[in-house]
């Protein structure tokens, strides 16, 4: 794979609008003409000058405009919380694996917490391409939930999860998943890494292939400083994924069940 | 030795292409793959006596032809090369360890256990641009840098590169080196840049400055292989902006033995090492030389 020259330069876009979902939930929806197209699962890196730049799945993105979902967890995003209409931003990119959406199959759609962002965004996909899917979402509670809605609102069957049972199914996202599995050809799966691991044994176990998109600390984006290693396997996050085909991953020497 | 493989003083690389130290260099699974890929050595991230975080990201900063990065010198520290070098060494190319250093005591400790730990060669990182107290700071003093050398080759039995920067005193820093015993040159390090992203108004790079690597600095390099050939002709590894096979037998006639690549590997992948040999090999037919051996140097022939 090479990356072309037009995605390594900061392009600048305008922060259009920002939604808040819910406790420490945001997104900004910002108008970017210059930056080639994501696919869903790809990234992209965000740099608010004078912080750091940070990896980022685009929640859907199409004619020049692109949202991104972020949660608030240290000083990049907690700046990024607080940013108004207007205001720019810079972003390089896009980067990386996306789903492959290729296929005229059905696909269950998997997301927990913020890693509903680039599953969402396959569900937009999906549906223009009319494949059937149904999107699934895990949250703690249910002020946590992010795009259920949404994929209703597209036609596609849509399951909130919450831990809490404050709505939708209570328990584990992955506890719906394998009760619901039967009759699904591809899962696609983004979220903390104890429920991929789970995703890929309950896929393994039932014969349906499996996409999960993995989370490690991006620096550089490209596959040269090294930063993004997936341990024991010698494969880049940010390069060979984010998005992986989980039989590539157990082929290198991931494995599932041990949890961080 | 076959048409493709060459010699670095004591070692025998099957073919010219070296991964350079800082890609992808911390990680020993990494560095096996990217032996399996086709490079004939690789190089680790240059390692410290204590663990490194590196700076606060931006880290890279791309630029017209070419990159700029200033990562920091981010390594887990020199008590993790056992680990790197055995995972490394299953890759089946030689593994060189660079090192980078403030004193001739810390480049001591540092080489001896790489050594006793399977490394195949060490290079010592006298050229660093971005980061204080290491590298070019060391480099552009040519009596420290004697020292430095003198102590590291004569304390360990496998060959000592030093790898060198642009500075005003380059060719007597080579000089220096090769009379306390350096083993080969590795030619050159990045440059110290800066770039400004106008529409942020701010440097792009969390440190400000980075050096710049990638085709700008293929012709500089070119230069330096040159010149360090016409005075001294020692074994030589050109690294510098190396994208295709051409800047490769470039580095070649110049007179490298061997070729390192970094920036290459951002832009296209570690495929990129199979395909600038098969480009050796076509090169190599069409003019009608047998080996690699045959074109070392060969724009210095009348
Ligand atoms: C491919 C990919 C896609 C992602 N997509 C999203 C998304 O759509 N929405 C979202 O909210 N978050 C996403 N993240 C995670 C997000 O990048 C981190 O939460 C963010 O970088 C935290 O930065 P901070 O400065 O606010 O926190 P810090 O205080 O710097 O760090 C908090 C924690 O975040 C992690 N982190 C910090 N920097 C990075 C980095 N550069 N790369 C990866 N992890 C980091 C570390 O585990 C750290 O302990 C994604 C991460 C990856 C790898
Ligand atoms: C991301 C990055 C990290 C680097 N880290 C090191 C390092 O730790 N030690 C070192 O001697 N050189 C380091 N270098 C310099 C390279 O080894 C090489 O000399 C330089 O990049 C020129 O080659 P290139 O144009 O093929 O990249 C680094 C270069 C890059 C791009
Ligand atoms: S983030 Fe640098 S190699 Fe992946």
């Amino acid at each position: 794979m090479t990356i072309g020259m037009t995605s390594l330069r900061y392009v600048r876009g305008f922060i259009d609008e920002v939604v808040t979902h819910g406790p420490g939930l945001k997104s900004l929806v910002i108008n970017i003409d210059k930056l080639p197209v994501t696919v869903p699962g790809q990234f992209i890196m965000l740099w608010v000058p004078g912080y750091e730049e940070i990896p980022l799945s685009p929640s859907y993105h199409a004619n020049g405009v692109i949202r991104l979902t972020i949660r608030e967890r240290g000083p990049t995003t907690r700046k990024i919380h607080s940013m108004d209409v207007g205001e720019p931003v810079f972003l390089r990119g896009p980067y990386g694996t996306g789903f492959d959406l290729s296929r005229r199959a059905r696909y269950l759609l998997v997301g927990g917490g913020y890693g509903a962002a680039p599953i969402i965004f396959a569900g937009h996909v999906l549906h223009k391409k009319g494949f059937e899917s149904m999107y699934i979402e895990g949250v703690k509670s249910r002020e946590y939930g992010l795009y259920t809605e949404e994929a209703g609102k597209l036609g596609m069957e849509s399951m909130l999860v919450t831990e809490d049972g404050s709505s939708g199914y209570k328990g584990l996202v992955t506890e719906y998943v394998e009760k619901n599995i039967d009759g699904y050809d591809i899962v696609l799966g983004c979220g903390p890494e104890p429920m991929l691991n789970r995703l890929i044994e309950i896929c393994l176990e039932h014969g349906v292939e499996c996409q999960v998109s993995m989370e490690r600390y991006i620096k550089c984006g490209v596959g040269i400083c090294g930063s993004c290693i997936l341990e024991g396997t010698g494969l880049l996050v940010c390069r060979d994924g984010p998005v992986f085909n989980a039989r590539d991953l157990l082929e290198a020497g991931y494995e599932v069940g041990v949890d961080d | 030795m076959t048409r493709l493989s060459t010699k670095i003083s004591s070692l025998t690389l099957v073919n010219p292409l070296v991964l350079a130290s800082g890609i992808l260099g911390n990680d020993g699974l990494l560095l096996a793959r990217a032996a399996k890929a086709g490079f004939g050595a690789v190089t680790t991230k240059s390692m410290t006596l204590e663990p490194r975080e590196g700076y606060d990201t931006p880290i890279i900063a791309f630029v017209e032809s070419g990159l700029l990065n200033a990562v920091g010198l981010s390594n887990p520290g020199y008590r993790a090369l056992p680990d790197i070098l055995k995972e490394a060494r299953e890759g089946g190319a030689p593994v060189i360890v660079s090192i980078a250093a403030s004193t001739p005591g810390e480049f001591h400790i540092i080489a001896s256990y790489a050594e006793e730990h399977g490394a195949d060669a060490v290079e010592l990182n006298l050229s660093c641009p971005h980061v204080k107290g290491h590298g070019l700071q060391i480099g552009q003093d040519p009596g420290y840098t004697y020292e430095i050398v003198k102590t590291v080759s004569s304390s360990v039995d496998i060959p000592v590169f030093i790898k060198v920067g642009i500075t005003d005193s380059l060719m007597e820093t080579v000089s220096r080196s090769l009379d306390a015993g350096a083993d080969a040159i590795v030619a050159i390090n990045t440059l110290k840049a800066m770039a400004i992203d106008v529409y942020a108004k701010k440097p792009i790079l969390s440190n400000k400055y980075g050096g710049l690597s990638g085709p700008a600095i293929h012709p500089v390099a070119t230069r330096v292989v040159y010149e360090i050939y016409r005075e001294y002709s020692p074994p030589i590894i050109g690294v510098g902006g190396v994208m295709t096979w051409i800047d490769a037998v470039e580095f070649i006639l110049a007179g490298a033995s061997a070729v390192g690549i970094g920036t290459a590997v951002a832009f296209k992948g570690l495929s990129t090492a199979g395909e600038i040999l098969q480009g050796i090999e076509k090169y190599l037919d069409s003019e009608g030389f047998s080996s690699i051996e045959d074109i070392i140097g060969y724009v210095h022939r009348r």
